[in-house]
C-alpha cells in the first residue's frame, strides 16, 4: 500500500524529483500528498506544480518560530500525511511540532536525509566541512528527526568516495547522486515495512557491531600480549560529575562548567556505590571546599538531567575527546587514583559538562562553545535540552576499537607510470613517479631479488618498506628542494634608473635576464657561508648534523639552539599543533649530541590580521580562534615543561589566514664531556640496545592512507591531530638527564615526524645497521598495521641507544617512564624490520638514505610593478605616530607575554618587559645558562617578509640584520653571534596549480644568497635550519599562499651580564643618538599601510658599515658608555623613542632638523623622500639603532666613531617629564604628547585570549 | 661549621627545583635535590634535613587541579612522618606549586589537620583566568622565621591558580584565623585573592608557603628594574631616593637566609 507523505523543502528540491520520479517508475509506492516550503520561492514549488501536486507555501519570515510551525501544522493538517519527508528542509523543528507526529513507540514519522556519515558532519555546511576536513570517504545519512539537529535514529546509510582532483563541486555533485539514490530507496522500505523495520534493523546492526569489536579486542589480547593491561576491562561504566556545591546560586545567565569523567573499571568490582573508589574519586577530583562528585553508572546518568532540569537550566552540553585522542587529564586521574591506593583498575576518559539557562536557544550554545570548550576535529560535543520530556542520548565512553590487526601487504611495482603515481597518491606517500619509478629500479636489481630471495621475502617490497622509503624521503626528511638541480633565470635589477614622481608612474627597472644552474641551495649558500666562517669561529662544535647546531660556550658546557615550525597542524587545531611544536622543537635538544638540557624557548608567530575580511572557508578556523589557540598551546607547551619562553614576536599579514606560521624555537645546554666521552656527538655501537622511551604508539600523526578507510566508523581514532603532554615529557627529559650524567645513554635522538622509522634509520648510519622488532613496540590500543608502528609519530618518545638496559630501567621506574627494548644497532648494512623474529622489512641503508634522485626545478624571478602613490604628510604627525602605536604589528605584546612564564629556571636577565613599570619591550632576550656564572645568553630573532614580494634577496639580508642588531642592542658580542634559518615558503614547485611556482623559486634562490652575503659581512654563522616548503592552502576556489617567510634566529653571549643593556631611557639630560647604516625606505612599512599610501622605495644597508657599527657600539657598552639602545623596527624613528618613553617614563625634547638630516645620511637616500620629516619620523630601514648616552660619557662616545664613516646623529634630550615632544628649530611643536596617550594606544587589544570582545 | 641541609623535592612535574637548591646555597644550606618518588621509597631522608623545600612548577601537570595528585602521593605515603618533622619544628617551605601543594595536604593555614577535608582555604583560577608572570610588591602581614626584618618585598609571581578562596561558610573565628596567619598581601589585587593573600604560615611559624617566588630573586639583576635603578643611582648619587641595588638587597635570597639564620 502506498504511503502518504508531505515533503517539506526550503531549496532547489533535487531529491523531491527523484522521488517523485521512483513513484512514477513504480519503484516507489508512496503517495505525495503536498509540497510544503518555507520559501515562496523555492524551485521546489515549481518542480511540484509541474507535477500536479498540492504545494503549499508558509513564509517563516517575520513571524515566530512557534507561530511558523503553528501554521505548518494548520496547513498540512487536511492533506493528514503519514510520514513527513524533509528534502532541504532548513528549519529546525521543535519537539513541539515533532510531538504531532510520534509514532506508537515514540519514534518521530518525520524523515530527514543529511549529506554526511552522521554523527560526523552535522550542521548546514556538511558537504563544505567534509570537504575541507579532508575525508577519503563521506556519505549520505537517512534519519528519523528528533530535537535536536541532524540527529535521531539512523534508518540508512550509504557512502561515496572523494576522488583525487575533486573539488567541492564535483565532491558535492557525487554525494547528490547518491542522495536521489538512496533517498526513495529507503522510502520505499518504509512503504513495504514500516519504520519499525528500518529502526530495529539499525539497532541490531549496531548491537552486533560492537559484540564484532568485543570479539576483535579478545583476539588482539592473545596476539598482542604486551598490551593485555589495556584491553581486558570489562565495559563496566561509570560517569563521574565534579559539581559545585553552589550549583542552585550558580543558574544566573553565565555557563557552569564542570568537569566530567567516563570511568571503565575492570571487573564488576567497582560500582557507583562502591565506597572505596568513592573516597577515591572524592579525594583525587574534587575540591572538598567548593565541590561535590556524583558518581553514578552509565544508566543511571538520567539522575542528572531530572537534577539540573529542577535547578532551572535549559541546556546540558557535553565534550569528551574523540577515541584515541591523547587525554593528558585523564592518564592523570588514573595514577592518582592508584596513588589513593586504589586497587581496583580504572581505566579514565576526561571531558566537561557545561550548564545553560534558557537565555541562549541552542545554536547560540553550540558557537558559544566551538572552539572556545570543543574543537570539532578533537572533541565529540552533544547538546541535550533540559526540558525535553525524553531522555537525551548521553556520551558514552570513548573507546577505541579497531578491526584486527592487518598482516603486511606486497605492494607490486612493475606498474605503468600511470599507475606508480596513482599508488603513491593513494597511499600519500608523497613520492613523485621519478622516484618511485627509482624505488621499482631498486627492486628489480638481481642481488636485491637474490637477496630478498634468500631471505624469504617477495621480490616487491612491503607496506612497511615502502612507507620507511617515503618517509625517509619525504621533502620535511630530506629537504629535497634545498637540495635540488636549480635552473635559474636570474633578473638583474638597476635602481639607480629607476624613476620616481609624487603623482604615481610606474617605476621602470630594467631587467637582463642572465642563467645559471644551482646545485642544492643548501650546499652552495647555507652551509657555504658557515664553511667559510668555520676558519675564524672555533667555537662551532657541531654543525648542520645533529638534531640542533652546538656552540661552544665555555671550558665545560657547549649551548645548543634548534628552531621549527608546526605550521599545517596548528591550522587544522591551533592548541594541539602549537603544543606539540613546541614539545617536539624540546625533544630536539633533548636528542642533542648525548642529550641537552632545554634552557629558553623562544617562539615566533604570523597570522593574519583578527580582523582579516579574506573570505571565509569552511576549512579554515575563525582568525582569532588561531591565535588564542597558537598562544594557549605554547604556554602550556613551555610553562609546564619549566622552560622559559624568554623571546619571540607576532606578526600580523593576511597572506597567513589559511597557514599561520607557528617557529618553536629552544636553546639547551649540554657537556662538552659525559663520563669521559664527548658530549655533542653520539658513540652508538655495535651490539648497542636501540632502547625507546616515553609514551606508546597510537595511531597518531600517521599521514598514511588507511585513514580514509576508517572515516566510516566514528569510533576511529583520530589520527590527523596529536595533543602534545608537557608532563610526560618533563618526566622524559628529567629521566633522560640523570641517565646521561649516569653514562648510561651511548646516543640518542627524538621520535618526530617519521618516528621510529625515523629515528632509527638515522641512529642505524652511526653503526651501520639496524634491527627493529615492532612486537616489543608498547601500543596505545590494539589493531596497529605494522608500518603504522614504525612510522607513527606518537609524542613525546626518545630513541636512545644503551648497553646498560637494566640501569635504565630502574632509572625509567623512578621517573614513572615507560622504557621498552626494540631492537638492536649493528654492522649489518640494512635497515630490518621484524615482528616475533620474522622479517617484514629490508632495506639497504644506502639505497634509503642515499638513494632519492635528485630534484630538477626550474626558478624565474620577476621584479614587480608596483606603481608609487604617496601623498602630502598628514597634518597631525601626533596623530600618525598613536595609530602606528595602536596598529597590530606595533602594539604591545603584554598580554602574551604575561601568560608565558619567562624566568623559570633563575637564569633570567633580560626579560620581555623591563623597566620600573614593567612596560619596556626589550629588542632581545639575556639569561644566565649557568647560574652563578657571569656570562649571559643573547636570544633575539629577526623576520622581515613584508619585503619578499619586493625583493626577497633584500628580506633576507633585513632579517639577518634584525637578529644581529637585535642582540647587540643588548649587549651582545657581535663576534659570539651564531644564527639558525628557518625558510617557510609557499610551494616553490611549479605545477597546473601552482603557476607561479618558478617565481617563488626565484625568490627562495635570491633569499638564500641575501642569506649567504649576510652571514658572511657579520660573521655569524649559520649552525643549524629547517625549511617549510608547501605553505599553500587550495581548497579548488581560492589559493592562498603565505608570504616568503625566513626567520632568522640569533643566539650570541653577553661576557658578563652586568654589562648588558636594556632600551629604556635612563635619566635627564641624557643625550640621544641615532645611529645607522643604511637608508630608509617606505615600501611595505607599517606607516605608508596606514596611510593607504603604496611604494616601490625600498630601505638599503651597507653590510660593511653595518658590521662595523655594531662593532664599535659593542666597545661603548663594554667600556658602560651607552644608557639604553633600541633598534628600530617597524613604525620607524618615532615608535622607537615612543617605547622608550613607555617603557621609561621619561620623556623625549626631539629636533626635526636633525632627524631629517640624520634619515638623509643614509646611504642611498631617495629623491622621493626627501624634506619629508614624515618619512624620517616613519619610515623603515635596516641597521638604525637609537641610543642614549649620558652627558658625562659624551666625548669617550664620540670618540668612538671619530674614524668611521657610520652616521650618528644626536636627535635630542632625555627630559624628566614623559613627554614625547618634537619642534623645529623655528620653535614650532610638531608632537607633543604625553606617555599616558601613548600608552594608550600602545597598549592595544588584541585577540590573544577567549575573553577578547571586539 | 657543617652546613644545615635542605631537602629540595624534584620529579613529577617539579619545575624549579636547581634553582631552589642554587638558592638554598646561596643561603648558607648544603641543598640536597631528591626526586619525590627516591624521598617516599625512604622517608627516613627527612629526618636529616632542617628544611624542606616543595619547589615551584606543575606538579602532574596541573591536571585535576595544581598540588592535587601530589599531595596525593605525598599524603598515602608520608604524611604521618611529615607531620613528626613539622611538629619537631623542621622548616617547611612551598613555593606556588609547593604552596598549592601544602594546601592540598592540609598542612596550611593549619598544620595539626590530619584530613584535608577540614582545610579553611583553597587556590584555585586567578580572577580572570588567566596565568601571570609578573613582579608584584608585597607587604609582610607576619612574622615568621622566613621573613625576620623585612617589611615590603619584591617578587615575581608566576602562577594560573593563586587566588585564595575562603570556605563558603566560614565563621567569623576561621575568618580571622586565616587573617591572623596570612604571612604576605599584595599591594595589588593581582588574582583576586582573598584579602590579597600572598602568602600563608602556620601558627609556629615554620611550615611557609607562598605563591610568588623567592628563588627567582637571589642576584640583583633578575628584578625588572634593575637597569633602571642601577643607572639612576649612578647618576643621581646625591639624592637618596635611590634603592641600593645589590644582590644583599635581594628579596629572595633574604627570605632563604632568614630561614637559614632561624636555625642558630
Amino acid at each position: 500500500m502506498a504511503i502518504k507523505i508531505a515533503v517539506l523543502v526550503s531549496g532547489r528540491g533535487s531529491n523531491l524529483e527523484a522521488i517523485l520520479e521512483s513513484i512514477e517508475k513504480n519503484e516507489l509506492a508512496a503517495q505525495v500528498v503536498a509540497v510544503l516550503s518555507n520559501n515562496p520561492d523555492s524551485y521546489a514549488l515549481k518542480i511540484a506544480r509541474k507535477h500536479n501536486l498540492p504545494v503549499v507555501a508558509v513564509d517563516h519570515r517575520g513571524i515566530s518560530r512557534k507561530e511558523h510551525e503553528k501554521l505548518v501544522l494548520q496547513a498540512l493538517k487536511p492533506f493528514a500525511p503519514e510520514y513527513l519527508v524533509l528534502a532541504g528542509y532548513m528549519r529546525i523543528l521543535s519537539g513541539e511540532f515533532l510531538s504531532h507526529y510520534k509514532d506508537s513507540n515514540g519514534y518521530f514519522k518525520v524523515i530527514n536525509i543529511h549529506p554526511s556519515l552522521l554523527p560526523a558532519f552535522p550542521g548546514k555546511s556538511a558537504y563544505e566541512d567534509a570537504f575541507s576536513y579532508g575525508v577519503k570517504i563521506s556519505g549520505i545519512t537517512i534519519h528519523l528527526v528528533d530535537e535536536q539537529v541532524d540527529h535521531g535514529p539512523i534508518l540508512a546509510q550509504a557512502i561515496f568516495e572523494r576522488q583525487p582532483g575533486d573539488t567541492l563541486e564535483t565532491f558535492q555533485a557525487r554525494g547528490l547522486a547518491v542522495e536521489h539514490k538512496l533517498f526513495p530507496q529507503v522510502l520505499s522500505k518504509i512503504a513495504a515495512g514500516g519504520l519499525a523495520s528500518l529502526i530495529d534493523e539499525t539497532k541490531t546492526e549496531s548491537s552486533t557491531n560492537k559484540n564484532s569489536a568485543k570479539e576483535d579486542s579478545a583476539k588482539e589480547d592473545s596476539e598482542n600480549p604486551a598490551d593485555a593491561d589495556d584491553t581486558d576491562l570489562v565495559e563496566e561504566s561509570l560517569c563521574v560529575a565534579v559539581v559545585p556545591k553552589n550549583l542552585a546560586a550558580r543558574n544566573n545567565g553565565t555557563p557552569v562548567e564542570m568537569p566530567l569523567y567516563w570511568l571503565n573499571t575492570k571487573g564488576a568490582t567497582a560500582a557507583a556505590e562502591d565506597e572505596k573508589l568513592l573516597a577515591a574519586l572524592k579525594e583525587v577530583l574534587a575540591d572538598s571546599l567548593l565541590e561535590n562528585v556524583l558518581c553514578v553508572s552509565a544508566q543511571d546518568r538520567q539522575q542528572w538531567v531530572t537534577q539540573w532540569q529542577d535547578l532551572g537550566f535549559k541546556w546540558f552540553a557535553e565534550r569528551q575527546y574523540l577515541p584515541g585522542v591523547t587525554d593528558n587529564l585523564a592518564r592523570t586521574v588514573e595514577e592518582a587514583l592508584h596513588l589513593s591506593g586504589l586497587a581496583t583498575k580504572v581505566k579514565v576518559a576526561s571531558g566537561s559538562a557545561y550548564l545553560f539557562n534558557d537565555e541562549m536557544n541552542i545554536k547560540e550554545v553550540d558557537s558559544f562553545c566551538r572552539y572556545r570548550h570543543y574543537h570539532p576535529v578533537t572533541d565529540k560535543f552533544r547538546i541535550h535540552d533540559l526540558k525535553m520530556p525524553f531522555p537525551p542520548k548521553l556520551l558514552e565512553f570513548p573507546a577505541v576499537h579497531l578491526p584486527s590487526t592487518p598482516e603486511p601487504e606486497l605492494i607490486a611495482l612493475d606498474l605503468p607510470d600511470s599507475e606508480l603515481e596513482n599508488l603513491s597518491r593513494k597511499r600519500t606517500l608523497a613520492l613523485n613517479l621519478v622516484e618511485m619509478q627509482t624505488i621499482r629500479k631498486h627492486f628489480e636489481q638481481k642481488d636485491v631479488i637474490a637477496l630478498r630471495a634468500e631471505e624469504n621475502l617477495s621480490q616487491w617490497p612491503t607496506d612497511v618498506e615502502l612507507e620507511v622509503i617515503a618517509q625517509t624521503w619525504s621533502e620535511h626528511c630530506k629537504h629535497k628542494i634545498f637540495n635540488a638541480v636549480i635552473h635559474d633565470k636570474m633578473a638583474h635589477v638597476k635602481e639607480s634608473t629607476m624613476t620616481m614622481s609624487m603623482a604615481g608612474t610606474i617605476s621602470g627597472k630594467p631587467v637582463q635576464s642572465n642563467e645559471r644552474t644551482i646545485t642544492s641551495l643548501y650546499k652552495s649558500y647555507v652551509q657555504a657561508a658557515t664553511k667559510q666562517l668555520a676558519a675564524k669561529r672555533s667555537d662551532l662544535l657541531s654543525v648542520f648534523v645533529d638534531n640542533a647546531g652546538v656552540i661552544k660556550w665555555n671550558d665545560d658546557w657547549g649551548i645548543c639552539f634548534k628552531v621549527e615550525t608546526h605550521n599545517s597542524p596548528s591550522a587544522l587545531e591551533p592548541y594541539g599543533g602549537a603544543l606539540t611544536g613546541i614539545l617536539g622543537v624540546n625533544r630536539d635538544i633533548l636528542g642533542t649530541g648525548l642529550g641537552a638540557k632545554p634552557i629558553c624557548n623562544t617562539d615566533v608567530f604570523c597570522f593574519a590580521y583578527p580582523a582579516s575580511d579574506l573570505p571565509n572557508r569552511p576549512t579554515m578556523l575563525p582568525a582569532t580562534s588561531i591565535i588564542q589557540g597558537v598562544r594557549k598551546g605554547v604556554q602550556d607547551g613551555g610553562n609546564k615543561s619549566g622552560i622559559p619562553t624568554v623571546n619571540g614576536a607576532v606578526y600580523f599579514n593576511n597572506g597567513y589566514r589559511a597557514k599561520p606560521l607557528v617557529f618553536c624555537g629552544t636553546g639547551g645546554i649540554l657537556p662538552l664531556s659525559v663520563a669521559g666521552q664527548c658530549g655533542y656527538e653520539k658513540h652508538t655501537t655495535d651490539g648497542d640496545s636501540i632502547v625507546m622511551v616515553g609514551g606508546r604508539v597510537g595511531k597518531d600523526g600517521i599521514h598514511g592512507a588507511t585513514f580514509s578507510s576508517e572515516a566510516l566508523n566514528i569510533d576511529s581514532p583520530m589520527s590527523a591531530v596529536q595533543i602534545g603532554d608537557p608532563f610526560t615529557q618533563k618526566r622524559v627529559t628529567d629521566f633522560i638527564l640523570e641517565a646521561r650524567d649516569a653514562g648510561l645513554i651511548s646516543g640518542i635522538t627524538d621520535n618526530g615526524a617519521g618516528g621510529l622509522s625515523s629515528s632509527v634509520g638515522e641512529m642505524a648510519q652511526i653503526t651501520g645497521g639496524a634491527t627493529l622488532e615492532v612486537n616489543s613496540i608498547p601500543l596505545k590500543y590494539p589493531g596497529l598495521a605494522d608500518y603504522e608502528i614504525v612510522i607513527s609519530e606518537s609524542q613525546e618518545r626518545m630513541t636512545l641507544s644503551s648497553t646498560k638496559i637494566d640501569q635504565l630501567k630502574e632509572l625509567a621506574a623512578k621517573h614513572s617512564v615507560v622504557l621498552t627494548v626494540i631492537g638492536t644497532f649493528n654492522k649489518s648494512g640494512f635497515f630490518r624490520i621484524t615482528r616475533e623474529g620474522k622479517t617484514v622489512g629490508l632495506l639497504d641503508l644506502k639505497f634509503l638514505h642515499d638513494g632519492a634522485p635528485r630534484l630538477e626545478l626550474e626558478a624565474h624571478w620577476q621584479p614587480p610593478v608596483t606603481i608609487d602613490k604617496i601623498e602630502q604628510p598628514p597634518k597631525d604627525l601626533g596623530e600618525a605616530l598613536l595609530r602606528l602605536l595602536n596598529h597590530p604589528n606595533i602594539c604591545s605584546r603584554e598580554p602574551v607575554i604575561r601568560q608565558y612564564d619567562h624566568e623559570v629556571q633563575g637564569g633570567s636577565v633580560v626579560k620581555p618587559l623591563m623597566g620600573r613599570e614593567q612596560t619596556a619591550p626589550c629588542d632581545a632576550a639575556v639569561i644566565q645558562p649557568i647560574l652563578g656564572d657571569a656570562s649571559g645568553l643573547v636570544v633575539s630573532n629577526g623576520l622581515c617578509p613584508q619585503l619578499s614580494d619586493f625583493d626577497a634577496h633584500l628580506m633576507a639580508i633585513c632579517a639577518v640584520d634584525e637578529a644581529v642588531r637585535n642582540a647587540v642592542c643588548v649587549g651582545a658580542d657581535p663576534s659570539s653571534l651564531a644564527l639558525l634559518d628557518n625558510f617557510c615558503w609557499p610551494d616553490p614547485v611549479a605545477s597546473p596549480s601552482n603557476t607561479d611556482g618558478k617565481r617563488k623559486l626565484g625568490q627562495l634562490v635570491q633569499a638564500c644568497e641575501g642569506l649567504y652575503e649576510a652571514v658572511l659581512a657579520y660573521n655569524a654563522p649559520l649552525i643549524s635550519g629547517k625549511d617549510s616548503m608547501k605553505n599553500d592552502f587550495d581548497d579548488g576556489a581560492i589559493r592562498i599562499s603565505i608570504p616568503p617567510t625566513l626567520l632568522i634566529s640569533a643566539i650570541g653571549k653577553v661576557p658578563d651580564i652586568e654589562q648588558v643593556v636594556t632600551m629604556e631611557f635612563k635619566a635627564t639630560g641624557d643625550h640621544i643618538f641615532l645611529v645607522s647604516a643604511g637608508a630608509l625606505g617606505l615600501a611595505a612599512t607599517t606607516y605608508a599601510q596606514s596611510m593607504k599610501w603604496t611604494s616601490s622605495i625600498l630601505p638599503e644597508l651597507n653590510l660593511e658599515a653595518a658590521a662595523a657599527a655594531y662593532q664599535i657600539i659593542y666597545a661603548a657598552m663594554q667600556k658602560n658608555l651607552v644608557q639604553s639602545c633600541h633598534d628600530l623596527s617597524e613604525g620607524g624613528l618615532a615608535v622607537a623613542v615612543s617605547e622608550c618613553i613607555i617603557g621609561s617614563g621619561f620623556g623625549a625634547d626631539l629636533n626635526a632638523e636633525a632627524i631629517v638630516r640624520a634619515a638623509e645620511s643614509g646611504a642611498r637616500y631617495h629623491d622621493l623622500l626627501r624634506e619629508r620629516l614624515d618619512f624620517a619620523l616613519f619610515g623603515e630601514g635596516p641597521a638604525r639603532m637609537l641610543i642614549s648616552v649620558s652627558p658625562k660619557n659624551l666625548s669617550a662616545w664620540q670618540a668612538l666613531w671619530q674614524d668611521s664613516e657610520i652616521s650618528v646623529i644626536e636627535i635630542g634630550k632625555v627630559t624628566g617629564f614623559g613627554v614625547f615632544k618634537l619642534q623645529s628649530e623655528k620653535q614650532n611643536e610638531l608632537i607633543n604628547l604625553g606617555v599616558i596617550n601613548l600608552k594608550q594606544a600602545w597598549q592595544a587589544k588584541l585577540p590573544f585570549d577567549e575573553d577578547f570582545h571586539e | 661549621m657543617n652546613k644545615p641541609q635542605a631537602l629540595v623535592l624534584s620529579g613529577d612535574g617539579i619545575n624549579c627545583a636547581s634553582e631552589t637548591a642554587h638558592g638554598l646555597e646561596l643561603a648558607g644550606f648544603k641543598a640536597v635535590v631528591s626526586h619525590t618518588s627516591d624521598l617516599l621509597t625512604n622517608p627516613a631522608a627527612l629526618t636529616g634535613a632542617s628544611l624542606l623545600a616543595l619547589p615551584g612548577g606543575f606538579s602532574f601537570g596541573d591536571e585535576i587541579a595544581s598540588g592535587k595528585v601530589l599531595a596525593v602521593k605525598i599524603r598515602h605515603k608520608m604524611l604521618d612522618l611529615l607531620h613528626q618533622y613539622i611538629d619537631k619544628g623542621g622548616l617547611v617551605l612551598g613555593i606556588c606549586n609547593g604552596f598549592q601543594t601544602l594546601v592540598q595536604l592540609g598542612l596550611l593555614p593549619n598544620s595539626n589537620q590530619t584530613d584535608g577535608d577540614n582545610s579553611t582555604v583553597s587556590l584555585r583560577h586567578n580572577a580572570g583566568g588567566k596565568f601571570i608572570n609578573r613582579w608584584v610588591e608585597m607587604s609582610v602581614t607576619q612574622n615568621t622565621p622566613f621573613l625576620t626584618s623585612l617589611q615590603t618585598i619584591s617578587l615575581p609571581i608566576r602562577h594560573g591558580e593563586g587566588k585564595i578562596e575562603i570556605k563558603p561558610d566560614a565563621k567569623a573565628d576561621e575568618i580571622a584565623f586565616v587573617q591572623n596567619q596570612t604571612a604576605l598581601t599584595y599591594h595589588q589585587d593581582v588574582n583576586g585573592s582573598f584579602e590579597r593573600i600572598a602568602a600563608l604560615t602556620n601558627a609556629k611559624g615554620n611550615v611557609f608557603g607562598l605563591m610568588p617566588h623567592p628563588e627567582a630573586f637571589v642576584r640583583h639583576s633578575q628584578h625588572p628594574a634593575y637597569q633602571a635603578y642601577k643607572h639612576a643611582a649612578a647618576d643621581r648619587k646625591a639624592e637618596n631616593t635611590i634603592v641600593c641595588f645589590e644582590n644583599k638587597f635581594a628579596d629572595g635570597l633574604v627570605i632563604l637566609k632568614n630561614a637559614r639564620f632561624s636555625l642558630n
